[in-house]
């Protein structure tokens, strides 16, 4: 049986013929920390819609834990062991936060007292305080609460930090992090903050129109790729597009950048072949790989 | 806990509510007071009371179907907006469950008015009646009700608010206007079953209306879970 808690095969999705989803191939493994990236509108929302049965698939399979999620029991069965955090971070406005955490917890029959108290602490969140007049980070740090308290195996989170200030955001993430590794929780969250998916994620899903056009270990992918620069005498070469393990070919003027992958030495070699002045090779950050991906340049 | 949710969350109307069923109550402490009581004959005095009950009957059972829902977004079709309901969808509950807690309280706070209405229109009534007249009178008050309320609930899963409250009446004004026009209509009207034509309370039960009321009830509330467990968010 696979060990992945996610996994989608040909996930589809149109809204009112405009597709959203278009065949989504995702995998995301046990213990891991998955940043689910995309441009706004690339589908990361209906993505995580769809795994919670919030909206139902066009076509494609969902399986949460091992099991499809094809009917109404198994996706209760699933959210059982899922913590969600919504973008909107909308709670009950009739409810204080006691009252919300009493609430949410008769729901979960393994809610861990050591981890609501543990959160209280860290977040200090006044109790007898209405939810509407909790500030956005409050809020976000209440979902957190209910979310990992609830002893949740996979926590999805659909832009947890947005809107926070950097010391809160900080908090949240060394949280998420201890929870992935001392809790041993998945994660999966989808951002637009780059540098937080790479600070702590060690997996990486990028989305684009619907489709994963990158999905795999942060680690591997960094060593995978590299971006070479090359400089001409004059233009670059047309024949450098068709050089085999070329992702994405960038020309300004004289130079030409190449995100690469696979066997870069002999990419290099072929390449010099065409005669540059100069080449250079560099590791690639996940914020290249991001924008050449989802930007095709 | 569902039940302390929605109690929390549909509270403030009900009290309301309570409060506007209750003054009514009171109005005969001051209508002596201005002399009204004695001009007005007793049997038509209370015939205007139960006309008004009527009404209050169906403003009670259109706003606690809508009690708290539109902030929810349990039902409401408004294009993003969300409200906590995605924080509710994502609990390990199911839909048509989330639905009948919420109906469900709403129904048990219309039953509440309504008892505390009937009671009251029993206590004006110039002639006596039997435990057994006010029971049948109070039980075909709230079945037909319940029809009134059920389709609220339905009309709620398809229409935010602000239009649930609009098109209930409208809904209820138009059946009113046919069943005088139309015999059938008047045969399965809930509006009927509650209605001055079927007083004095000692007539013989309204059965078709009320047995209508029954299947509309169950109709409304069968269509209510289908689209809700249909609907996409």
């Amino acid at each position: 049986m696979s060990d992945n808690l996610i996994d989608t095969s040909g996930l589809s999705k149109s809204y009112s013929g405009s597709p959203a989803l278009r065949g989504l191939n995702l995998a995301v493994p046990r213990g891991s920390i998955c940043g689910f990236l995309g441009r706004n509108g690339a589908g990361k929302t209906t993505t995580l819609k769809l795994l919670l049965g919030m909206l139902r698939p066009d076509a494609g399979q969902i399986r949460l834990f091992g099991e499809a999620m094809d009917s109404e029991a198994s996706l209760i069965a699933a959210r059982r062991r899922i913590g969600f955090v919504s973008e909107d971070k909308e709670l009950y406005p009739f409810m204080n936060v006691g009252q919300t955490i009493r609430f949410t917890r008769a729901l979960f029959p393994g809610w861990r007292r050591d981890l609501e108290e543990k959160y209280m602490e860290l977040f200090r969140l006044p109790l007898m305080k209405a939810v509407p007049k909790l500030s956005k980070g409050m809020r976000t740090q209440l979902m957190l609460l209910l979310a990992m308290a609830r002893g949740a195996e996979l926590l999805m989170m659909d832009e947890p930090t947005s809107g926070l200030d950097p010391a809160m955001t900080e908090d949240i993430l060394r949280a998420l992090a201890d929870l992935a590794t001392v809790g041993q929780s998945t994660i999966f969250f989808s951002s637009h903050q780059l540098a937080e998916v790479e600070q702590i994620c060690d997996r990486v899903c990028i989305i684009d129109q619907g489709q994963a056009v990158i999905d795999g270990d942060l680690d591997d992918l960094k060593s995978q790729y590299r971006r070479i620069l090359l400089t001409f005498d004059g233009m670059p070469p047309s024949a450098l597009a068709s050089l085999t393990g070329v992702d994405h070919l960038r020309q300004r003027g004289r130079t030409a950048s190449l995100l690469a992958h696979g066997n870069v030495d002999l990419l290099v070699d072929q390449a010099r072949e065409l005669g540059p002045t100069s080449v250079e090779v560099r590791p690639v950050t996940l914020k290249e790989l991001f924008l050449d991906h989802v930007r095709g340049e | 806990m569902l039940w302390f949710k929605a109690w929390l969350e549909t509270r403030w109307r009900f009290a309301f509510l309570a409060g506007s069923t209750l003054l009514i109550w009171l109005t005969p402490l001051w209508i002596p007071a201005t002399g009204v009581h004695t001009s007005v004959p007793a049997a038509r005095f209370w015939m205007v009371i139960q006309l008004a009950s009527v009404l209050l009957f169906i403003f009670t059972a259109i706003f606690l179907a809508g009690s708290g829902i539109n902030t929810q977004g349990m039902y409401t079709f408004t294009p993003g907006f969300h409200g906590s309901m995605l924080f509710t969808l994502s609990l390990p509950i199911s839909r048509r469950r989330l639905l009948f807690v919420r109906a469900g309280l709403g129904a048990l706070q219309t039953c509440v008015l309504v008892v505390i209405m009937v009671v009251y229109i029993l206590h004006l009534r110039p002639e006596t009646t039997s435990v057994l007249q006010a029971l049948i009178y109070l039980t075909r008050t709230i079945v037909c009700t319940m029809a009134i309320y059920a389709f609220s609930v339905l009309l709620l899963c398809v229409l935010d608010e602000t239009w649930h409250v609009s098109g209930a009446f409208l809904f209820w004004t138009i059946v009113f206007l046919l069943q005088s026009k139309f015999d059938w209509v008047a045969r399965v009207s809930p509006l009927r079953g509650m209605s001055l034509n079927c007083y004095p309370i000692t007539a013989p039960i309204p059965w078709t209306p009320v047995i209508a009321s029954l299947a509309l009830t169950g109709v409304f509330m069968w269509i209510a879970v289908v689209v809700v467990q249909r609907k996409e968010y």
